[in-house]
């Protein structure tokens, strides 16, 4: 802001913002008086519009905005006055600005400058077809992974294809690190989770089952749904949350300060160093965790069964192996690898799409956990209906 | 603002026995800062002196351990919640990459001050906002832009607009021409100049750029030895250096390729 007097702090009274219209021979004559400061610009801004903007009678008659008994100035009162002059201009007002300190008419002439600039047209769409440019940005989105998964399964199968040829290449070190975070690190959350799923499940299929009189065949619900869908399902959903979203952040990182880049004209082939000992130690851990999972299931349910049911353990046990068969534990364990392929694709495949910002960082991760819970609940799915129609 | 005007000028930021120590690292002790209205005065330093948390410190984002900050004659220590908001929306802060809010256009980072602080029709902050952006030599096509679209270039110029939204007395810029090319940088310098010039402004700036401190820069400071060793004009410091860090700093290789 500029002030007329450097450094004098003003009177009160002088602070009033305002002005003054009167008609001096042939001359209108705007007097500016007070602060126009952007502080007091929404009261000005609404005199300046009740001022009716003055008509010439003749073509000689002129404009004039007086600024001398102005005592501070900044851009958005300057802004005020130039647009007043504006206006009086259109009207065949011929309009000069009296009145100036240097400082107040160097201003005034940048604001004069800037004004003039065009102003681009805010791009509003209507509602309907904003609708229809999301819907079909998402379905070309949805396409996009599809394609982009299925190529980057492509180039891990062929990555994995040049380790067997050559198993020197394949880093043990990074594979047995990631099997230790990935599998060792998630036994106590994933062993909690199921005992306490394996229990309600338990106890909810009790409390049903109890109206007909048939409670003993909950232990036959409990042990094939823990055995073929549960056990399997919570480990993946769990190793998603956790896995997935790491590897997205960590390979991202990389991305992101540009490593990767770095690896590549080392010579390295981020492939074989980051993503084939994820994606391998993921394939190799699931089904272990999915194998303590399902005995969790069934532990947390025996819990249930002994105090709900009034069973003892060999009872349980007994029941558990008269129903339970060989092919539902398969039917569960088969789909471990699967759902590590797909959690371990996704992890990576997010991980590499990072660009420069830690924005997309974040959108990455969370993109990598949604669509890797997604896609692992999907194809459980397609595999349930595919083993029932085979009978197993 | 000529420079004749700065000497007899009021203080406009005054600091007084400043101290501060993060763990065991005493950053400064006893620091004595003045700035005069209408200056543009830059703060250099080895890296660890605390040029940036000194600016830190001066615009409250950081508590000093011992000291005074008198901004426009007032402790800033002593004011009310409502007096230190008024007092924000007296000065600007351009951060390093522009600190513009990622979830917001270009105009609407400019006119977030302008909400803040005052009550003014759509209209007018639209306006407002498309002057600030023609000052700061924006195009006006920027105005619709996420600050993830933009250049850093052009991210600093934004921030610098969103500074100077409300008109501030003084602007705090941290290292504004780091990590622009020299053709960007010097652009950068002769707005700062123009800037300061059109709106009466106050600058203090931390940088470590020799072109901008001799182009530019009224007065130099230079943080050493845990306090303001000198301050002067550019010239003056070169052409006396009496302390290691200044004459490593003036009397090197960079510095006379800018003064030539």
């Amino acid at each position: 802001m500029l002030k007329r007097d450097q450094g004098v702090v003003l009177p009160t009274s002088v602070r009033v913002p305002g002005f003054r219209v009167e008609l001096e021979g042939t001359v209108f004559r705007l007097e500016a008086t007070g602060s126009w400061t952007v502080h007091e610009a929404a009261n000005l801004d609404s005199a300046l519009k009740r001022l009716q903007v003055p008509i010439p009678p003749t073509p000689d008659f002129t404009g004039e905005v007086d600024v001398s008994s102005i005592a501070e100035l900044d851009t958005a009162g300057a802004w005020l006055l130039q647009r007043t002059a504006d206006r009086w201009r259109t009207k065949g007002l011929a309009t000069t600005f009296s009145g100036a300190t240097r400082d107040f008419a160097i201003l005034i002439e940048e604001v004069e400058r800037r004004s003039e600039q065009e102003r681009p047209q805010t791009k509003s769409e209507g509602g309907f077809s904003r609708f229809l440019v999301d819907a079909s940005r998402t379905m070309s989105g949805v396409w996009q992974d599809a394609r982009m998964l299925t190529a980057f399964l492509g180039a891990v199968t062929d990555t994995f294809g040049r380790i067997i040829m050559q198993p020197s290449r394949f880093r043990m070190l990074s594979f047995i690190h990631h099997v230790d975070h990935a599998g060792l690190r998630a036994v106590a959350i994933i062993s909690l989770i199921c005992l306490l799923i394996g229990a309600v499940v338990m106890q909810q299929a009790a409390v049903q089952l109890q109206a007909f009189g048939a409670e003993i065949f909950s232990v036959n619900m409990l042990g094939i749904l823990a055995l073929r869908e549960v056990g399997v399902l919570l480990t993946a959903i769990m190793v998603a949350g956790r896995s997935a979203s790491a590897f997205t952040a960590e390979i991202g990182s990389m991305k992101m300060r540009e490593e990767i880049d770095a690896m590549r004209t080392l010579g390295i082939d981020p492939m074989e160093t980051l993503v084939a000992p994820r994606i391998l130690a993921l394939i190799v851990a699931l089904p272990l965790l999915t194998f303590i999972g399902d005995m969790m299931c069934l532990v947390g349910g025996g819990m249930m069964a002994i105090a709900y049911l009034g069973l003892d353990i060999a009872t349980y046990v007994d029941v558990l192996h008269s129903v339970v068969d060989f092919r539902h534990f398969m039917a569960g364990m088969v789909k471990a690898p699967f759902a590590a392929l797909i959690i371990g694709l996704v992890g990576c495949l997010e991980g590499l799409k990072v660009e420069g910002s830690a924005d997309s960082l974040g959108f990455h991760v969370t993109s990598a956990v949604v669509k890797a819970i997604f896609l692992v609940i999907v194809f459980d799915a397609i595999f349930a209906m595919f083993l029932s129609a085979i009978g197993i | 603002m000529g420079k004749d005007l700065v000497q007899t000028a009021e203080k406009i930021i005054s600091v007084r026995g400043l101290a501060k120590r993060f763990g065991s690292k005493q950053i400064w002790n006893d620091l004595n800062l003045d700035v005069q209205r209408g200056e543009i005065l830059a703060v250099v330093g080895g890296s660890g002196q605390g040029k940036s948390v000194l600016l830190r410190v001066i615009t409250g984002l950081v508590e000093p351990d011992a000291g005074s900050i008198q901004i426009f004659g007032r402790d800033v220590s002593k004011l009310s919640p409502e007096e230190t908001v008024d007092m924000e929306s007296r000065w600007g802060v351009l951060f390093q990459d522009g600190a513009l809010f990622s979830s917001l256009t270009v105009l609407q980072n400019i006119q977030v001050p302008m909400r803040e602080h005052l009550d003014l029709p759509q209209v007018i902050m639209d306006e407002l906002a498309f002057l600030k952006l023609a000052m700061v030599g924006l195009r006006p096509e920027a105005a619709h832009n996420y600050p993830s679209e933009l250049s850093g270039g052009m991210r600093k110029r934004a921030g610098l607009a969103r500074a100077l939204s409300l008109d501030p007395e003084i602007v705090f810029l941290d290292e504004p021409t780091a990590g622009l090319d020299p053709i960007g940088a010097s652009e950068f310098d002769n707005l700062i100049r123009k800037l300061q010039q059109t709106l009466g402004l106050t600058v203090y700036m931390v940088t470590h750029d020799l072109d901008s401190i001799f182009t530019v820069c009224d007065r130099v400071a230079v943080l050493a030895d845990q306090t303001v060793v000198r301050t002067g004009a550019p010239e003056e410091l070169r052409k006396n250096p009496d302390h290691p860090w200044i004459r490593d700093y003036f009397c090197g290789e960079r510095a006379r390729a800018a003064t030539a």
